[in-house]
């Protein structure tokens, strides 16, 4: 589902920021993106959103050749990709419903079916008493879930976290998890960049491990995938 | 199978359309007195050419063409009787292009008796001073300029041995002509200026408008959000302003002809001009509210493709 060879980002400056990294990711995998601040986490999602290109090497995210795509494709590559950020990104003028529902509007679907979905996904995550409160209003952990909610609505066969635990306490911290992993087992890919390492190793997923902008270690998945139940 | 897509295709199109135009008038009305402002500014601006073009239409309603506008009044010598006009009277009926009347220095005297109030002035003298007097009128024919023939008719009456003074009356019609051409020029260019004013203030109003929600086209286009997604809003916005803009602009019309429709109707019947009030009309009113809508809607999308390609340069939306 995701495939890097050969990957490499430099910036104009001189720095690179990733240096011939190469993995792939098949569909229906749970990955954590782990390394310290500055390791390249961020430019590695950013180049799977088309936030950024990279300066060598191809990145193929869903059968798409991001390095071949033109931008005016942009839009729809971003649409078949769940983000989660670790300042939320919420809209603060508008509800949670209406940040939740913006995805589907983009889409153009008719409204009946957006409520539907949109009210099916807070269910998921929680939060379906607070549709109509304005995200000021939310705690961060609550703030998180919306923005979780706003990446899970469109149904995108991709999802990508980054740091999404940041700002929440261990609790918070392991019920999203639970909650990525739920996703996960109805097919969604998911990547999820964090440095909690403690969190990471009590899940038991596969980790790729980033050092200067160089993958360092690639940990396969504990067999027993319960394990961390 | 491809039709299907197609109309799937146009009806998310429309919905998305929907949701812009509901977004674009939630801003507005969220911010209702920076909305105010923008309007009141358009609102004015707009009033200015609107109002200038209605005086300017109903001056040059004035009948021009009238008889008595056109008038040349010929004072013969004292000592020519009534034969000697009568016979210069027919000459000028013989001609084509003009006609005549008679005036006896009796009729003279009774009229100014009655028009002027110095009846008894008269009195002091022995006999009528007043002259055999000829009123001549112009008759254009179809495509002639009245002036022309009152250039003619007075170069041909000065040669008459019988006539002592020609008075063409035609100076100040020239002038008032002239005027209302002036002014009808005026209208255009205040039109062009202020119609510049419209797309200026729209487009400085949606600039700040998309400096101000950078951050959350930012976030629309993370999830997928086109161009023309985030686009749409703010020409909706622009087209808004524009709008309500004319409309009010409308209203402050409306409010000023209430003021003014009186002393220019006494004014167009002191000219003997049909005293209706010209107001703008069904049609032309609407012209203004949809040239003000596109005046908006122009400025808003100059404005928004700058920013958002200068949001695009800064690499803030990524690769676009």
């Amino acid at each position: 589902m995701i495939t890097f060879e050969h990957v490499s980002k430099r910036y104009p400056g001189g720095a690179s920021a990733l240096l011939d990294v190469n993995f792939h990711i098949d569909a229906g995998e749970l990955v954590f993106l782990t390394g310290h601040s500055g390791a390249g986490k961020s430019t590695l999602l950013r180049l799977i959103l088309m936030l950024e290109q990279s300066t060598g090497g191809q990145v193929v995210v869903n059968g798409r050749n991001l390095s071949k795509t033109s931008p005016r494709l942009t839009p729809q590559v971003r649409r078949q990709i769940g983000m989660i950020f670790q300042d939320h990104k919420l809209l603060s003028d508008k509800t949670v419903f209406d940040n939740v529902s913006l995805p589907l509007m983009i889409a153009g679907m008719r409204y009946s079916d957006i409520r539907k979905r949109v009210r099916a996904v807070l269910d998921k995550v929680g939060l379906q008493s607070k549709e109509k409160m304005w995200p000021s209003m939310l705690s961060g952990g609550e703030q998180q879930r919306v923005g979780v909610a706003r990446a899970i609505v469109g149904m995108p066969p991709v999802l990508l976290a980054d740091e999404p635990t940041g700002n929440l306490d261990p609790q918070l911290s392991k019920e999203l998890f639970s909650l990525f992993r739920q996703l996960n087992g109805q097919g969604v890919t998911v990547l999820i960049a964090s440095h909690d390492l403690t969190l990471i190793r009590s899940m038991g997923q596969r980790v790729l491990v980033l050092s200067a902008g160089r993958l360092i270690d690639d940990i396969p998945a504990v067999i027993s995938r319960g394990g961390a139940r | 199978m491809r039709a299907e897509l197609v109309k799937g295709r146009l009806r998310a199109w429309s919905r998305r359309q929907l949701y812009s135009f509901f977004s674009s008038l939630g801003t507005l009305l969220g911010h209702r007195l920076a909305t105010t402002m923008t309007v009141l500014v358009l609102g004015i601006a707009m009033v200015l050419p609107l109002g200038l073009y209605l005086a300017v239409n109903n001056l040059s309603g004035l009948d021009l063409q009238q008889d008595e506008w056109g008038a040349i009044t010929v004072f013969l010598h004292n000592d020519v009787g009534e034969k000697g006009a009568a016979e210069l009277a027919r000459m000028i009926d013989d001609r084509p292009d003009a006609s005549v009347e008679t005036v006896s220095p009796q009729q003279g005297i009774d009229e100014f008796r009655q028009a002027s109030g110095f009846g008894q002035v008269l009195d002091l003298f022995d006999e009528n001073p007043l002259p055999w007097v000829l009123l001549v009128t112009p008759r254009p024919q179809d495509n002639e300029e009245l002036g022309m023939i009152v250039v003619t008719l007075d170069g041909w009456l000065q040669t008459q041995d019988a006539v002592d003074v020609v008075q063409v009356d035609h100076k100040w019609l020239q002038r008032l002509s002239g005027l209302l051409d002036l002014g009808e020029a005026f209208v255009k260019v205040l039109s062009v200026m202020f119609s510049l004013a419209v797309f200026v203030v729209v487009a400085n109003t949606i600039r700040l408008d998309v400096a101000n929600r950078s951050e959350e086209i930012q976030v629309l286009s993370l999830v997928g959000a086109g161009d023309s997604f985030i686009r749409q809003p703010f020409l909706y916005s622009g087209f808004w302003y524009g709008l309500l803009g004319a409309l009010f602009a409308l209203v402050l019309l409306g409010i000023s002809v209430l003021y003014l429709q009186q002393p220019l109707e006494d004014l167009l019947d002191a000219y003997g001009s049909s005293p209706d009030f010209k107001d703008l009309g069904f049609v032309h009113a609407a012209l203004v509210l949809l040239g003000g809508g596109v005046l908006g809607l122009l400025g808003a999308w100059v404005s928004v493709q700058r920013y958002l390609r200068q949001l695009k340069v800064s690499g803030m939306l990524g690769r676009m």
